[in-house]
């Protein structure tokens, strides 16, 4: 359906995004997985037309998009990580602006108010102005706003930031269903992993402007297939303990929490003793250790050496 | 394009405290600053002792005083008035003097006595004229509507006679002065929306930019005008300004001032980053603007040439000049084009700088 072809962006010297490739297929949930700063939204607005590339092509239905982007426009559905509302309108007076724009009159208007505020919950709030809303609240009409015309591709970015879990929830159900009941494509980026892997058929992680890993949830968590990840937890960190996991050759890679540290060793290496005999020796209480199984954000760490939100 | 004006309006009568505040603003400095009431007459109550007093001379002399106004009435209507607190002062005329009853001591009463005592001084000088002359009023009066000598003023500092009017001069300087801030701060929402992405919402809708420009800069362009219709309105009908007989083509001449500022507005606001960067510039440019464009003080006794050049790029300038040309020294229009095509010209560069600035920051 849309493909992007060695797209890239810079800004001055800098590469905001660099030579990415991607496609989505018709009725799938594609994850942009990424840190912060790491090129998402460019490479969405560049796909959603708001920003010219400086290098590629963006193509619907095998057709470049570049010189004349509409056909594009018509089925997309946009939904900005800003809360993109006039806040001092109500949320139906909202959803009839935006409506208008895409040329809905009348009943029809009407009548798809109605249903995108059912959609989103916000029935009942309809006559409430945008101001008075909870985060969760806005963040459901900068959804609903994006609905309003049936696109077939729904682009989210982040469109979770800053809310509460139960309205989050809400946000990752509404987009489950969307997706079921009306086949709608959606592109979700976000660096919540776990919100990546509840939703999405296929994923693409970027770091720095580049596409370091994509495929599915399996094919990329297979990359971690030749190593483990462990999770060790105790009640404080010297930095003995720390340089000395740090020197072991046989670790990979290690990230340093406050009370934890997560090592990633070789699959075949057991250093489950030696962890326990160095806490003892200096003199720390290990409360846990644990042999996970891998997560999108081990692989980020594999693939980068830092978290996903660092 | 329509939606968005709809949209537009709507969110300015949900909030229309920015406009009230600046109108008001405007209002009250241009009254304080132009000696509140300088611009009207006072109404004085009169009682004529005798009927024909006021088709008299005295009658018509009276009439003639622009800051008085008589209001005709019986003695015992002018007392009630004057008793109530709804007169400060009135006057009893008879043929050859006069009485002045005084409610409220002030100023006012020294002014009004003083017009009169030197109406019935002169109606007693002519009587004395012909008297000796042997001639009658009328001829002496005839005499002198065509004068041997004519006499001409001018200033001490140009060729040119400068007509200073503090009334004048303080309503349209602040009215230029305020509506800067008006116009910018609904130019300044196109700046929030692209922040805020509603912009990039509408862009991928099927409106088409050109659409969207339009119909935010009509909007402030409305916002704008809006605010000095109210102001003007105010000064003609409530104050009784009388804007040298033409009030609706001052309104008309304000056109392209306002034009321009949209323009300019739309430079400022592609230019700064943000909104806390916008508004630390309108200020300073609002002020300059008017410190340099004669809305605080006339141009004519500005004597440094570095500001009078700096006038000459100022819109504001010639929006002044429009405005004292017309009210002040009776231009008319065709006299005033000069200053008129160049607000035109200003406008239609600003606002091509504007949007194409705007535009090299987002697609």
């Amino acid at each position: 359906m849309i493909e992007l072809v060695e797209l890239t962006k810079k800004f001055k010297q800098i590469h905001a995004v660099k030579n990415v490739s991607m496609f989505i297929e018709k009725g799938e949930i594609v994850g942009l997985l990424g840190p912060n700063g790491a090129g998402k939204s460019t490479a969405i607005s560049m796909l959603s037309s708001l920003m010219e590339p400086t290098g590629g092509d963006v193509r619907y239905l095998n057709k470049s998009m570049l010189k004349n982007p509409a056909p594009l426009r018509k089925v997309t559905g946009m939904v900005p990580q800003e809360i993109a509302l006039y806040t001092e309108l109500t949320a139906e007076e909202n959803l009839r602006f935006f409506g208008r724009l895409y040329r809905l009159r009348g009943t029809e208007l009407n009548k798809k108010i109605d249903e995108v505020l059912e959609q989103i919950g916000l029935t009942d709030r309809r006559k409430e102005v945008v101001n008075k809303f909870s985060g969760g609240m806005k963040r459901r009409l900068n959804i609903g706003v994006a609905m309003l015309h049936d696109p077939e591709l729904l682009i989210m970015d982040e469109p979770t930031v800053g809310i509460d879990p139960q309205s989050r929830n809400y946000i990752l159900e509404t987009v489950k269903r969307l997706n079921s009941e009306k086949q709608m494509t959606v592109l979700y980026t976000s660096h919540y992993m776990e919100e990546v892997e509840y939703l999405c058929d296929r994923i693409y992680i970027l770091d720095k402007g580049n596409l370091i890993a994509s495929g599915t949830q399996e094919q990329i968590k297979s990359i971690l297939s030749t190593e483990k990840t462990i999770l060790v937890q105790a009640n404080r960190l010297t930095d003995e303990f720390v340089n000395a996991i740090k020197t072991n050759p046989t670790v990979n890679r290690i990230i340093v929490g406050e009370m934890e540290i997560t090592i990633i060793v070789p699959k075949e290496v057991n250093i489950f003793s030696w962890l326990i005999k160095l806490a003892e020796e200096s003199g720390l209480e290990l409360s846990s250790v644990n042999i996970k199984t891998p997560t999108l954000e081990d692989v980020f760490l594999h693939l980068t050496g830092r978290a996903l939100r660092d | 394009m329509i939606g968005i004006l709809l949209a537009k309006f709507k969110l300015f009568l949900r909030s229309p405290g920015t406009f009230v505040i600046f109108t008001a603003m405007s209002i009250g400095f241009a009254f304080l600053l132009s000696g509140a009431g300088g611009m009207t007459s006072f109404q004085v109550p009169a009682y004529a002792t005798e009927e024909k007093i006021r088709d008299s001379y005295i009658g018509e002399q009276l009439e003639e005083v622009n800051a008085l106004s008589l209001q005709w009435m019986s003695e015992a209507e002018m007392v009630e008035q004057i008793a109530n607190g709804k007169a400060e002062v009135g006057v009893v005329l008879g043929e050859d003097s006069f009485k002045v009853i005084v409610g409220v001591d002030s100023p006012n009463v020294t002014m009004i006595e003083q017009s009169i005592r030197d109406i019935y001084k002169k109606k007693h000088q002519l009587e004395q004229l012909v008297g000796q002359l042997q001639d009658t009023e009328m001829d002496i009066q005839q005499v002198m509507r065509s004068p041997i000598f004519s006499i001409q003023t001018g200033s001490f500092r140009s060729s040119d006679a400068v007509v200073y009017d503090s009334s004048y001069q303080a309503l349209f300087g602040f009215t230029l002065f305020f509506v800067i801030y008006t116009i910018a701060y609904n130019v300044l929402p196109i700046l929030i929306e692209k922040k805020e992405g509603v912009w990039d919402r509408v862009i991928l809708s099927p409106v088409r930019k050109w659409e969207m420009y339009v119909a935010n800069l009509i909007y402030s362009f409305i916002t704008g005008y809006l605010q000095i219709l109210i102001i003007f309105f105010v000064f003609r009908y409530l104050v009784g300004v009388d804007f040298n007989g033409n009030f609706f083509i001052t309104l008309g001449l304000l056109i392209p001032y306002v034009f321009a500022i949209v323009s300019l507005s739309v430079v400022i606001t592609a230019i700064v980053k943000n909104v806390q960067q916008f508004n630390a510039v309108i200020p300073i440019v609002a002020v300059s603007m008017a410190m340099i464009g004669g809305a605080y003080w006339p141009l004519e006794i500005v004597e440094s040439k570095v500001i009078l050049t700096l006038s000459k790029v100022n819109p504001l300038t010639y929006g002044m000049e429009v405005l004292n040309g017309f009210a002040i020294y009776g231009y008319s229009v065709e006299e005033l084009l000069f200053p008129i095509s160049i607000l035109v010209m200003m406008g239609v560069l600003l606002m091509g700088l504007g949007i194409h600035l705007m535009e090299r920051r987002h697609v």
